[in-house]
């Protein structure tokens, strides 16, 4: 199931892609991968651990005024223990020459859900994840293709992304208590008897090679 | 150019590994509390009394019926009085405000009300003219903290610790809908009737009040002139009281206690049938004692039973047959026929002439209407629910009809 929804996201992408490729150069698609590199600290130690974290991402957008985009941006990234889709919006900005490689500069903004994690439920408790806002400004580089109208892209940045981890304990048992969106909810839930909040506040510097087109 | 651009990739890509930034991690705790709330007895003996207009229910606790009228508890806060004739449109007539008020009973036009630590005695011969006759001081005295000789009670509340769990050492967790709900008495003849989980109770002239663990005597042989006689202990976990035939059957959590009340000043110990542990109000009649076992709240056993106890010798009450129930709450008997609130499940009838087979005897179920508590009135039969309070014929106890539901405002949660 959770997989099915990964290749849903991933069609998007790729839709997004096939459109993009069909228009006039008033659009831009830029298809990324890359690495989230920072430090991990639990909640019980001060234990610091680095970690690297697979991120996908891709923007489409239009050209609002020359060297300048405004679109969509979808992704995927792989947290410890957390899997985020961002879905936001993105700007793409250029200075250079026509011909030849460009400095790029970029912001992603928007909400990363979690709708790749399953609710965990039973009689007496219930567990979930929720994600947050984020936002990820960048600078890279655009290297042009020898042939075709593409370009690689490598860029660096930094990405906030909130995600947190609720356990909650039913008021009484037997009973599933409706999970309401967060800006619906009261700090304790009806139905809920208490709810134990953590919250990691992801901060990555990102490197991201890609395509462009 | 171009070369230029791969170095400085080359460079960022190099730079990430060298540079990083630490997540930042939080957590809290929301929880539902008791706080401690401390009052000076004083402060609230100069509060007023009177009746004030009716006002809507929030969260109902004990009902209690006399003659025409239907009164309802609202915990640690007053008496909400309903003309209750037509039981099809009762009527919200008035609410005298009471702190500390969890439980009521009446003895010919006298209610007698917990007011914290004090016994109050109030008139009701005339309705529209409720007064205070008497206030018998520090009776209840088991709500006192010795440290402060302050009263201490405690709020609902929620509260969110940056601690990932609670570390507060003065409060208690508490989950909704433990409020202890009124349910079924045997009416005598100028009494009211209040329920099978009933923490007062009238009988042959004398008031019987039990807490945790202690049973109170007041003798009301002169009803506006309550006078306390007693304390008895019983032992922790006492929950309810019964009366019946100079007898009083006292429901605790780990078992049923009777007491020989035929001298009512001095109640003396028959017997105790016990059980696992659990929740378990009580109806009687003549040679059969009806207790409902169930689990959730502070009764996590699992146990969800109606036991039937032989009570003919009640110095050996022996139980005669457990029947597997839902999740049963309160419970009332009229005549032989049983009516079992079974919490968020509904509300059922037996036939109970057989108490050998009174699970084959069911003769309604009526899963729509949630119910915690019940009284059969002479007029209706009275249930708690989270819909409200309801009123049904029970005429035909193989056809409830449902006559009128007064809502709440704060319905009380059932499992």
């Amino acid at each position: 199931m959770r997989y099915s929804k990964l290749i849903f996201v991933f069609l998007i992408s790729w839709c997004s892609v096939q459109i993009a490729a069909t228009q006039e150069k008033a659009t831009l698609t830029q298809v990324e991968l890359g690495l989230l590199r920072g430090k991990s600290k639990t909640l019980w130690s001060e234990e610091i651990e680095n970690r690297f974290n697979f991120s996908f991402s891709a923007f489409h957008g239009k050209k609002i005024k020359p060297n300048h985009y405004l679109g969509i941006h979808l992704g995927y990234d792989n947290y410890p223990d957390v899997r985020i889709l961002p879905i936001g919006l993105g700007w793409r900005g250029f200075i250079g020459d026509d011909i030849g490689s460009k400095w790029m500069g970029g912001l992603n903004a928007g909400f990363g859900t979690t709708f790749l994690e399953k609710r965990e439920r039973t009689d007496w408790s219930s567990t979930w994840q929720e994600g947050g806002v984020y936002f990820q400004p960048f600078l890279g580089v655009t290297l042009p293709a020898k042939k075709g109208n593409w370009a690689l892209t490598s860029s660096i940045g930094f990405k906030w992304q909130p995600s947190s981890y609720f356990e909650g304990t039913h008021s009484q048992p037997e009973t599933r208590p409706k999970i309401h969106p967060f800006w619906t909810r009261a700090s304790l839930p009806e139905g809920f008897n208490s709810l134990n909040k953590v919250t990691t506040h992801f901060q990555s510097l990102s490197f991201q090679v890609g395509v462009l087109f | 150019m171009k070369f230029f651009h791969l170095k400085i990739a080359l460079a960022l890509l190099a730079s990430t590994l060298l540079f990083s930034c630490t997540d930042e991690v939080n957590a809290t705790y929301t929880f539902r509390t008791m706080m401690p709330v401390y009052l000076e007895m004083k402060d609230v003996r100069g509060k007023s009394l009177a009746p004030i207009p009716a006002q809507e229910i929030e969260d109902p606790g004990k009902i209690y019926i006399y003659k025409d009228y239907l009164l309802i508890n609202e915990p640690s806060k007053g008496i909400h009085i309903y003309d209750n004739k037509n039981p099809a449109n009762p009527i919200n007539l008035s609410f005298i405000p009471i702190e500390g008020n969890v439980d009521l009973a009446i003895n010919s036009n006298i209610l007698y009300a917990d007011n914290y630590v004090d016994l109050l005695a109030f008139d009701l011969s005339n309705i529209q003219n409720i007064r205070l006759v008497k206030r018998v001081e520090d009776v209840f005295t088991h709500l006192y903290q010795h440290s402060t000789g302050k009263i201490i009670t405690f709020k609902d509340t929620i509260l969110t610790s940056d601690s990932p769990r609670w570390e507060y050492n003065d409060m208690w967790t508490v989950r909704p809908g433990m409020s202890l709900l009124s349910n079924m008495a045997k009416a005598s003849q100028n009494y009211g009737a209040g329920g099978s989980m009933a923490r007062f109770t009238l009988l042959d002239g004398y008031l019987f009040a039990v807490d945790e663990s202690t049973l109170r005597v007041f003798d009301v042989l002169s009803p506006a002139e309550p006078e306390f006689i007693k304390p008895i202990e019983l032992g922790w976990g006492i929950e309810t009281i019964f009366p019946f035939d100079q007898k009083l059957f006292i429901g605790s959590n780990r078992g049923l206690h009777i007491y020989d009340a035929s001298n009512p000043a001095d109640p003396t110990r028959m017997a105790i049938y016990e059980h696992v542990l659990s929740c378990d109000p009580v109806v009687v009649n003549e040679d059969y004692a009806f207790v409902t076992l169930r689990s959730g709240n502070f009764c996590v056993n699992g146990v969800n039973e109606l036991h039937v106890l032989d009570i003919k010798d009640p110095y050996k009450p022996k139980l005669l047959k457990a029947y597997p129930m839902l999740n049963p709450h309160g419970l009332g008997l009229a005549e032989n026929y049983l009516y079992v609130a079974e919490g968020k499940h509904g509300l059922k009838s037996f036939n109970a002439s057989d108490v050998l087979a009174i699970d084959k005897n069911q003769l309604e179920f009526i899963q729509s209407m949630k119910s915690v508590d019940l009284i059969p009135g002479p007029r209706s039969l009275i249930v708690i629910g989270p819909d409200g309070v309801c009123q049904y014929d029970y005429s035909n106890p193989a056809k409830l009809r449902k006559l009128s539901c007064i809502q709440v405002s704060n319905p009380i949660e059932v499992s």
